[in-house]
């Protein structure tokens, strides 16, 4: 037989696909024919070819790709994928539900597979609906053993009627809901929604303001990969701060201005809605003193995914693009040892920067600590007075070698900042994002903490904001309320849960607070009961008794006489100079006049849409009638300028959780 | 009543998403040309195989699972009106296109440097060559997720490997990567 080089079946008979008779046919063929045997070779070898770089497609695409469920770590060259999977085995229990016919099929294998394992247990024979029965599946497969309460018939290999060990160690646990928790390594500090306060007793409400935005870009990774973020990862503030809000300049000789609105709350209609905007002086970028900077990153093997360190050197880039010669850039490594990759440079000096910042390569563990020291060191061995000086720690918080008790590394870093270095901590990556030791870290040491998701994301914190990123107006930024409480019945501070301040603490200097950066807004809202309102939360928490000994609370007082007063409340700002010890205090008071919520400002409304999006995420017990479409609809309706489209951005991202139906 | 429990079916579940996933989300990418979209059609195709009843999919999971997803990922398409391979404008379109020159043949050592070869086929080539050596699928299982004759699937495959070929050992034309676009 003649070989044509041209037959489709020649090829597939050098990939074994050729089926008997023909095979042998062509296998007699080719044996008589060099160049139909050189076809084959070589076409084998291709195919490895072929198959070798597809296999490496697929292990240098992304790793973090759907949600279904959360994996094990495994030898294979799977075992990279990490899986953040939160709320998915619920998921899963609603398609049981769905489908009982994949009950009925499971039950067929767990009758079948019986005989194989010779280790049975009676189930509760109560009720058990598909739902349950998978729910139970999922979420006691988790440990290697079943437990089964309830009601059982023994069968003839269980006479005992105990609860049997049904899995053998070496079938694979399922995960479920337990091991979600468990596998997903991302931590965020748990914290409880601030309740409703009654004014009469609880007069003055004292907090830190917050110019961190990292909640938001993370929240919005979450959703876009269609994962419900869990609640501790909704930082209601960190949303509503992630926005611009279109406040006037202060007056001059004054760090920033105070904006003060009150208007109906859109979630609860009897409620009022007060919002407090802060905004920073604006610094032109010709104007910025020179700086200091010292990038300090991790390059442990945790980095190395496309969205940490390949992103953090693009954001970098932007930065260094931005320098002038009278700035100066160090770069300092940290993995399982730390080194300075870079000293300290002078910013037109680009081409070495970043040729230093193209040569990092992620390898290795992380001990965050000794980098932080050595990234210190050399800010203040360079330190420009009256200029920028700030350390910028870009991680995914995996800090797993060294000091690594968050507790400690937040204490050397509130240490080191105390030489009038600051700090920014830029966190990256999604599965093991030690969201509140970054967090914690970054207000400790005077910083500021955004979460890069993306260039986008890099550009807002690092060109678009620059100098809000880099430029302190003011420090230790604390905000002291004090309601009227003849007007107001109880209120509720929304967000800024880890940012109470005592009373006390106000007044008090040594104490540490939030810093506002050049041309930083900072929004922070209270949901106000007023007198005479009907229902007020507050009154539902038994008050404590009278005082025996002591003369009564002169609020209390206060509030049994009401005084003619129309103000709602006095809002007090207590901040520092960025040099400075002493703080200085601003005061503006608020009367409400009624206005509907409707009649409110653009930046009213959506800060209040914001609000409500992070209250329906959160589920949040005080999120009255809020609900995504309400959101969709105000943050419409309030889109204002919006020239970089980042509310844009929030209405699509809406649309999105919405879709995802969380 | 009575059930009996043994290890519950989901390890197989776990065993296929741990097993498919990756190849699924390039599959599905390849057609729509879009991760993201990709990602979506994935997941539902994995949220259709927990509602399914599984005799088809424990039978012959990688044909269920690409036979889903490639139907998923093609609804898309036409939903968002997107060009996809089936559409002979786009082919059209890319024929007319000039060639981009490809001169820098050390790349070739370069990894990567065939599947950048392999976007410059005809999608339905990049299809069936996917399908063989990424997820070492037979014809017969290509020839039932594609809805093409094993003939079909032969010639396809013989083709792509032809032209592959021809291009890797020093074409320098027609460098084109394929990418569906909304039009």
């Amino acid at each position: 037989m003649k070989i044509n080089l041209d037959d489709p079946n020649l090829t597939a008979y050098a990939l074994g696909e050729l089926p008997e008779p023909a095979r042998a046919e062509m296998e007699k063929a080719v044996a008589a024919s060099a160049e139909a045997q050189s076809f084959v070779r070589e076409t084998r070898e291709f195919a490895t070819l072929l198959e070798t770089d597809f296999a490496l497609e697929l292990k240098e695409a992304p790793r973090k790709a759907i949600n279904i469920f959360p994996l094990p770590e495994t030898t294979s060259f799977w075992s990279d994928a990490r899986w953040l999977s939160i709320g998915v085995a619920a998921f899963l229990a609603v398609c049981a539900v769905v489908a009982a016919v994949a009950l009925s099929g499971l039950r067929g294998n767990l009758q079948t597979s019986v005989a194989d394992n010779r280790k049975t247990v009676g189930m509760p024979t109560t009720a058990a609906t598909p739902a349950e029965v998978q729910m139970e599946l999922l979420a006691e497969a988790t440990t290697d053993r079943v437990i089964v309460t309830g009601s059982y018939i023994p069968t003839a290999e269980s006479e005992s009627a105990l609860p049997v060990s049904i899995y053998s160690s070496e079938s694979a646990p399922v995960n479920g809901l337990n091991e979600a928790d468990k596998m997903a390594t991302a931590d965020y500090g748990h914290f409880e929604e601030n309740p409703f306060l009654a004014a009469d007793t609880n007069s003055l409400s004292t907090f830190s303001i917050d110019v961190d935005t990292a909640s938001y870009a993370n929240v919005r990774r979450m959703i876009n990969a269609g994962t419900k973020p869990p609640n501790d990862a909704v930082r209601i503030e960190e949303l509503i701060n992630y926005f611009a809000y279109d406040y006037p300049q202060p007056e001059s000789g004054q760090p920033f201005s105070i904006n003060l609105e009150v208007a109906g709350c859109p979630w609860t209609p009897e409620h009022r809605l007060v919002r407090i905007g802060l905004k920073g002086r604006e610094i032109a970028s010709d104007q910025r003193g020179a700086s200091n900077l010292v990038f300090l990153l991790d390059v442990s093997g945790s980095m190395e995914p496309a969205n940490r360190l390949p992103l953090v050197k693009q954001a970098m880039r932007l930065l260094v693009d931005r320098l002038t010669e009278n700035d100066r850039v160090a770069i300092v490594t940290y993995a399982g040892s730390s080194g300075a990759a870079l000293p300290s440079t002078t910013g037109d000096r680009k081409e070495e920067i970043i040729r230093a910042l193209e040569n990092l390569e992620a390898s290795g563990s992380t001990n965050g600590a000794s980098g932080i020291a050595l990234a210190y060191q050399i800010a203040a061995e360079h330190f420009i007075k009256g200029g920028v000086n700030r350390v910028i720690l870009a991680t995914d918080g995996d800090f797993n070698v060294g000091v690594t008790s968050p507790g400690e590394l937040v204490r050397l870093a509130e240490e080191k900042a105390k030489g009038g270095i600051f700090l920014s901590v830029l966190g990256v990556g999604d599965d093991n994002l030690k969201d509140s030791t970054m967090q914690k870290l970054a207000d400790k040491a005077n910083g500021n903490y955004a979460y890069l998701d993306s260039l986008d994301e890099a550009r807002k914190v690092l060109v678009a904001q620059v100098n809000g990123t880099l430029i302190t107006i003011a420090k230790d930024v604390k905000v002291q309320v004090e309601f009227n409480p003849a007007r107001v019945a109880s209120y509720r501070l929304i967000g800024y849960e880890k940012r109470l301040l005592r009373k006390e603490d106000f007044n008090n200097d040594k104490v540490d607070a939030g810093e506002i950066g050049a041309g930083h807004t900072v929004t922070a809202l209270y949901e106000i009961v007023p007198r005479g309102a009907g229902s007020d939360p507050a009154a539902s928490v038994p008050p404590v008794d009278p005082l025996k000994y002591s003369p009564p609370n002169p609020m209390a007082v206060a509030s049994s006489f009401p005084n003619s007063s129309p103000e709602l409340m006095t809002v007090k700002l207590r901040y520092k100079e960025p040099d400075g010890d002493q703080s200085a205090l601003l005061e503006r008071s608020l009367a409400d006049y009624g206005a509907a919520f409707e009649n409110a400002s653009s930046d009213f409304r959506f800060a209040a849409a914001v609000a409500a999006f992070g209250m329906v995420l959160r589920d949040s017990p005080y999120r009255g009638n809020a609900t995504l479409a309400g959101v969709i609809d105000r943050a419409q309706g309030a889109r204002g300028r919006d020239e970089a489209g980042y509310r844009a951005g929030f209405i699509a991202l809406a649309r999105r959780a919405q879709a995802l139906a969380f | 009543m009575e059930l009996i429990l043994t290890a519950p079916a989901e390890p197989d579940f776990r065993e296929l998403l741990r097993r498919f996933e990756l190849p699924l989300l390039q599959y599905a990418t390849r057609i729509l040309g879009d991760r993201e979209r990709a990602r979506d059609v994935v997941q539902e195709t994995f949220v259709e195989l927990q509602r399914s009843s599984r005799e088809q999919a424990d039978y012959a999971p990688a044909k269920w699972l690409f036979t889903v997803c490639r139907n998923r990922a093609l609804n898309v398409c036409r939903k968002e009106k997107r060009l996809t391979y089936l559409d002979e404008e786009l082919l059209e379109r890319r024929e007319s296109e000039a060639p981009a020159p490809f001169d820098q043949l050390a790349e070739k050592e370069a990894r990567g440097f065939l599947l950048r070869i392999v976007a410059t086929l005809p999608p339905q080539h990049q299809e069936v060559l996917q399908l063989k050596f990424q997820n070492d699928l037979s014809y017969q299982e290509i020839s039932e997720i594609t809805h093409l004759s094993v003939s079909h699937v032969g010639v396809l495959l013989h083709t792509a490997l032809k032209t592959l070929r021809q291009r890797y050992t020093g074409a320098s034309r027609d460098f084109l990567a394929f990418t569906p676009r909304t039009p």
